[in-house]
């Protein structure tokens, strides 16, 4: 078995769970009805099947996730995965930020911008656009209790209006909860 | 229940009315708004507690807030533990600096295992779960502690971009 990934990569992962997943094949109704709507709509993920050993919560959290993720109009899909990104960097889960860096780059054709927050982290020096979403991200996530004019001020000037702050926060915060999953119940493994 | 499903508790914590243009905005996103809601009810209060009772979710909930100084959410978290009717040790699990007498306890490597992927989740690694195993959970048990965490910690910080926009 390939070794745990423990600094940040682009590179494809897997994530391997430290926990016991739940069997499909022995799998209850109400944990089967839970795994129909996942979070992005992809296959049942060994993520999705350790999540599923809490059926309620599951059954909430996938569509919930999507909607912030995925609705129409507001923030853009980029800046709700530049937010994402911004999470997972302090927080430092390893498979969120490949994942969600690869569908920034995917949606903006920007790689650029990936490049520098892998190159400089939390110091990452952006364009104005990108820095004030990817402050923002860092501070919502590093210091909830700190977040006041100063960064409401920072997103205003970049011409950001209400709605797009409402989406903005919402997919950071989203990300305060899937890392402290993914990073505490499970590590990534390059994938051979 | 004693858990109210009716009221939005983001609406409530941050004190908006129906003449709130935050309320107003939040409604722009009605089912992601509905979404968190259900999901706090299936945190805090969920169908079936099993091995963590209501009370005990509820001042997890408040300790995470207070951790935070997320003060309407501890206000509110605290109410709750009340309410579920929280008492002796387990009312004591709102305040962080309070530790039980036996540091081998499961309520004890909980809080230790709480406090650390509140505030500083990036240093979890695989020797914390292993330490919930060896505590007596099982792996539903550290599926459902690591839900109600990082529920909370969603929670904590949708309100205080909330209430940045509330101020502002």
């Amino acid at each position: 078995m390939s070794d745990a990934v423990h600094e940040f990569t682009l590179d494809a992962l897997e994530w391997h769970p430290y926990v016991q997943p739940v069997d499909l094949q022995q799998a209850t109704p109400e944990q089967l009805d839970a795994l129909k709507v996942t979070p992005s709509n992809t296959k049942v993920s060994a993520y999705v099947l350790v999540l599923a050993q809490e059926t309620e919560m599951l059954a909430e959290r996938s569509p919930l996730f999507n909607d912030i993720m995925y609705s129409d109009g507001g923030l853009s899909r980029g800046g709700r995965e530049l937010g994402a990104l911004a999470a997972s960097f302090v927080n430092h889960c390893i498979y969120c930020a490949q994942v969600h860096a690869n569908r920034f780059i995917q949606l903006e054709k920007r790689p650029e911008v990936v490049d520098e927050i892998y190159q400089n982290g939390l110091e990452a020096d952006l364009g104005e656009y990108d820095q004030a979403l990817f402050n923002f991200g860092v501070d919502l996530t590093a210091h909830p209790d700190n977040v006041g004019v100063y960064q409401f001020y920072h997103l205003r000037e970049t011409g950001l209006s209400d709605l797009e702050i409402l989406d903005l926060i919402h997919s950071v915060a989203i990300f305060g909860w899937a890392n402290r999953l993914m990073h505490t119940l499970g590590e990534p493994h390059r994938k051979d | 229940m004693t858990t109210e499903t009716t009221v939005d508790v983001i609406d409530k914590v941050l004190g908006l009315t129906p003449s709130s243009p935050l309320l107003a905005l939040r409604e722009q996103r009605a089912k992601l708004k509905h979404l968190t809601q259900t999901s706090y009810v299936a945190a805090l209060h969920p169908a079936d507690p099993r091995n963590f009772s209501y009370a005990e979710r509820a001042t997890l909930a408040a300790r995470m807030a207070a951790l935070w100084t997320s003060q309407e959410l501890l206000t509110h978290y605290r109410d709750l533990a009340t309410m579920e009717g929280a008492s002796g040790d387990v009312l004591s699990i709102a305040d962080p600096t309070w530790k039980p007498e036996d540091e081998a306890s499961r309520l004890a490597v909980i809080l230790r295992h709480v406090d650390l992927v509140t505030k500083n989740p990036k240093a979890a690694t695989r020797e914390n779960i292993e330490k919930l195993y060896a505590a007596g959970l099982d792996d539903r048990d550290i599926v459902t502690l690591a839900g109600i965490i990082a529920f909370v910690n969603y929670q904590v910080l949708v309100v205080a971009g909330l209430k940045m926009l509330r101020d502002n």
